[in-house]
């Protein structure tokens, strides 16, 4: 049972954070974003990451590389605190189509983050995908339960609580100025 | 000459990544899924080039590099580190097993490239 006090970590766009505490909550406001929420039902730990746009831009192999590293980072952060790779679970959230002009990224970010799973045979226990509307989903990790309330109306852009936690409970999926970084010892 | 690269990463998803991208830059590419399936792959391969990522089952990285290294044919086999993580302390713990470099994802292809050609010149 989470506490009636729980500690909110806002995982904001391009961000990760994982915990085993019962007592934490993981927040995020997703509009065209995904938001892939891993829980290994064994250790009793989960972790939350926010993807903005899975490819790199100009990215002349087609391949979506920055989805990728951040599914990997979240992986890699849950197995740092007890997590097993063959034991997790996903809830999805997000990918909906919040521009009027239908420019598809959502539908491409859902497409993404279900091609990854299935590749790496992780299960999706559930999931909350496409629509128009923008979802707040709150991830309690311990427990592995998630819960969303779908705004009203369809919102135009992209909205992200600004942080409120210290940096210490969530980091850059992808390490600020360390990505591709080559360092021959 | 084109030179032999060992892949070793438990991610499918990363497997077909490094294979596209180091297919297009002209190596010659054996992929492994674990630890373990590099070391059983490694004289098949007999790779110029060993790539490793860290966090994997059955056996991580650092067991790959000490592994490669008591092999009296790999002790001067390049052994390049490619992993999302970038701690200090993992950086040493590779480099005191005998690691050649580390590389943080999201890799660049080119640079990937560049630095596989460099250990192996």
């Amino acid at each position: 049972m989470t506490a009636s006090n729980p500690k909110v970590i806002a995982v904001c766009q391009g961000e990760l954070s994982v915990s085993g505490d019962p007592n934490v909550v993981l927040s995020c406001i997703l509009g065209s974003c995904i938001a892939a929420c891993l829980w290994d039902p064994t250790a009793r730990v989960g972790g939350m990451n926010h993807i903005l746009l899975p490819g790199r831009r100009n990215d002349a192999s087609g391949h979506n590389k920055f989805g990728v590293f951040a599914m990997e980072a979240l992986i890699n952060e849950l197995m740092h605190i007890g997590g097993r790779k063959t034991n997790l679970v996903a809830k999805i959230f997000g990918g909906a189509n919040t521009f009027e002009n239908g420019l598809g990224i959502g539908e491409a970010n859902a497409a993404f983050v279900r091609d990854f799973l299935e590749a790496e045979s992780i299960p999706i226990k559930a999931e909350s995908i496409g629509g128009r509307q923008a979802r707040r989903v709150r991830f309690f990790p311990e427990s592995g339960h998630a819960k969303q309330l779908l705004t009203a109306e369809a919102v135009p852009i992209e909205e992200t609580k600004p942080p409120k936690t210290p940096p210490r409970d969530r980091r850059p999926a992808v390490p600020p100025g360390g990505s591709g970084e080559v360092e021959l010892f | 000459m084109t030179l032999k690269v060992l892949a070793i990463d438990d991610s499918r998803t990363m497997r077909d990544l490094l294979q596209v991208s180091l297919s297009e830059s002209g190596f010659d590419i054996t992929l492994a899924e674990d630890g373990i399936d590099g070391l059983d792959k490694l004289d098949a391969a007999n790779p110029d080039v060993v790539i490793t990522d860290i966090n994997m089952p059955r056996l991580d990285g650092f067991g790959v590099i000490e592994a490669v290294r008591a092999k009296d044919a790999y002790r001067a086999t390049p052994i390049l580190v490619l992993t999302t993580e970038s701690s200090p302390a993992m950086k040493a713990r590779a480099r005191d097993a005998g690691a050649t470099g580390w590389i943080v994802k999201p890799f660049d292809d080119v640079a990937l490239a560049s630095a596989i050609r460099r250990v192996s010149a």
